[in-house]
């Protein structure tokens, strides 16, 4: 067994822990705390990837930014721990059957996936690679998606200024 | 660095991590070494600012020991807890707090040889990792179960994110110049004309925003003793509170490290200096950017809370965009 398989073995352990903590912890900020810990695994694994352009953004957006602004979230509303008993036989075997499934559906369909060679020059100059690609090839999408981005901050604005005037 | 990269590529064994073990111990005891006399240094400067001795009494006439004697009663502490805490959390926050803060010292070049990891993204890395520690400190907030705490948590988040962007802005224009995140490549670029001469604009907008990252005075809001008692780890006490105040310092050694490799051109030396060797000029350099942080906060009084958020987001900011502008313009014209 070769160290790669063990840090993905890991990595990928740790991302699936960080998705069950998170839907069985009663605690926001314990939830919270579980998503940072899935978000810092897929980071990793982004590493291995030789993607490491990814992975530092994956930190710096998920890990830093968004977790952050959830957290604001939580703390200016409330935040009881509350343990909701919803105990329908029906609906979780319904659940469990829709599991089933999914997991059929998506092993027959990855099962025989084929990629393709192996890409063997990524990780040389990374940035570098992405940054000529979206800047001479996709320019356009990527101004869409800032002007996308930019139409959502007018619009929080708009909301947060609409709520402050109905108060008054 | 050969040998390294060669251990890496081998299968994993006994023997192999006691090779990693062996070669992050040095850097671990350094980095204790260099807090130890960071704090003392620190509290010396400002005694001799402030017209007063300093510690002088544990060690010798400097009080060579003093820190030595504080660390050995933080550990033999009692270690308290409050009774309504958050305990998991209250136990994990210290660590989310200083494992960030070690793990940026990996890409930081010390000299052409003296580096450990040579990561394409270094730059993005050590901002990017180095956010990680705010999580740390609002759990402790937040898990400490009081509203003083809770407070200068949320100070901290608030601090920490609105002047991140600031200090990423200005980083921008370096990265222009040298046209590369990896931060061995910056320095190399900087053989001859450190960025400092460049990016005038730059360093003062990354020295602000660094010292309001690293939570010192005049941007101490978080820890503010005369506001919030002691802001987010007021309930910590024994190795649990050692353990913010080491990662704050370690975070002083990677900030400073991180200007002097971006702006004063790292292990490079003056010119006609070489014979000096490239370790010192670092050590040099790096001590130059603790010595003035220090400076800082022992001259300049803390901002109010709103003027705060007013001057990260309506000057620096600004100030930060402009820069980049303008050295995408010189760039173009000059280089």
């Amino acid at each position: 067994m070769s160290g790669e398989v063990i840090v993905f073995l890991l990595l990928s352990s740790t991302a699936i822990l960080g998705g069950i903590l998170m839907l069985n912890l009663k605690k926001v900020i314990h939830m919270l705390l579980a998503v940072v810990l899935t978000f810092l695994s897929l980071a990793g694994l982004y590493v291995m990837l030789s993607a490491e352009f990814v992975a530092a953004v994956q930190i710096l957006i998920y890990s830093g930014a968004v977790t952050i602004v959830m957290i604001f979230g939580i703390m200016l509303t409330k935040h009881q721990a509350k343990e909701e008993k919803n105990k329908n036989p029906l609906r979780t075997t319904l659940v469990g059957l829709g599991i089933v499934v999914f997991f059929v559906t998506i092993y027959l369909a990855i099962r025989n996936l084929y990629f393709g060679q192996e890409a063997t020059a990524l990780h040389v100059n990374n940035t570098e690679q992405i940054g000529i690609k979206i800047f001479s090839y996709y320019v356009i999408p990527f101004e869409l998606v800032s002007i996308v981005l930019l139409v959502a901050l007018m619009g929080a604005v708009v909301l947060a200024k609409g709520e402050e005037g109905d108060e008054k | 660095m050969e040998w390294l990269a060669e251990r890496l590529a081998q299968a994993p064994g006994l023997e192999n991590m006691l090779y990693f073990l062996a070669i992050t111990l040095p850097l671990l005891s350094i980095i204790l070494g260099f807090v130890t006399y960071a704090i003392l240094a620190e509290r010396k400067v400002i005694g001799y600012i402030q017209l007063r001795y300093g510690p002088n009494r544990v060690g010798g006439r400097f009080g060579l020991l003093q820190t030595v004697a504080d660390v050995l009663k933080l550990l033999i502490k009692e270690d308290t807890r409050p009774k309504l805490a958050d305990k998991p959390l209250y136990i994990l926050a210290p660590i989310i707090a200083f494992v960030p803060s070690f793990a940026i010292l990996v890409a930081i070049p010390i000299t052409e040889t003296l580096t450990f990891a040579n990561m394409g993204v270094g730059l993005l890395y050590v901002i990017a990792v180095s956010g990680l520690s705010t999580i740390g400190m609002v759990t402790a907030g937040w898990a400490s179960n009081n509203k003083y705490a809770l407070m200068g948590g949320m100070r901290a988040v608030a601090q920490m994110i609105s002047y991140e962007v600031p200090l990423i802005m200005s980083a921008v224009g370096v990265v222009l110049f040298a046209g590369s995140l990896n931060l061995t490549v910056i320095v190399e670029q900087q053989q001859f004309v450190p960025y400092i001469l460049l990016q005038p604009i730059g360093f003062i907008v990354f020295f602000i925003a660094a010292t309001a990252e690293l939570n010192r005075t005049p941007f101490d809001l978080p820890e503010a003793e005369s506001e919030l008692i002691a802001g987010y780890h007021v309930e910590y006490s024994g190795f649990r509170w050692a353990m913010f105040m080491l990662s704050e310092y370690v975070y002083l050694f990677a900030m400073s490290a991180l200007i002097t490799v971006l702006f004063l051109g790292g292990w490079n030396p003056i010119i006609g200096l070489g014979f000096i060797p490239d370790v010192v000029w670092f050590a040099l350099k790096f001590s130059i950017v603790v010595f003035v942080f220090m400076w800082i906060r022992a001259t300049l009084p803390r901002l109010r809370a709103d003027q705060l958020m007013e001057f990260g987001w309506k000057v620096l900011l600004p100030v930060a965009m402009f820069n980049i502008f303008f050295s995408a313009v010189l760039k173009e014209l000059f280089f």
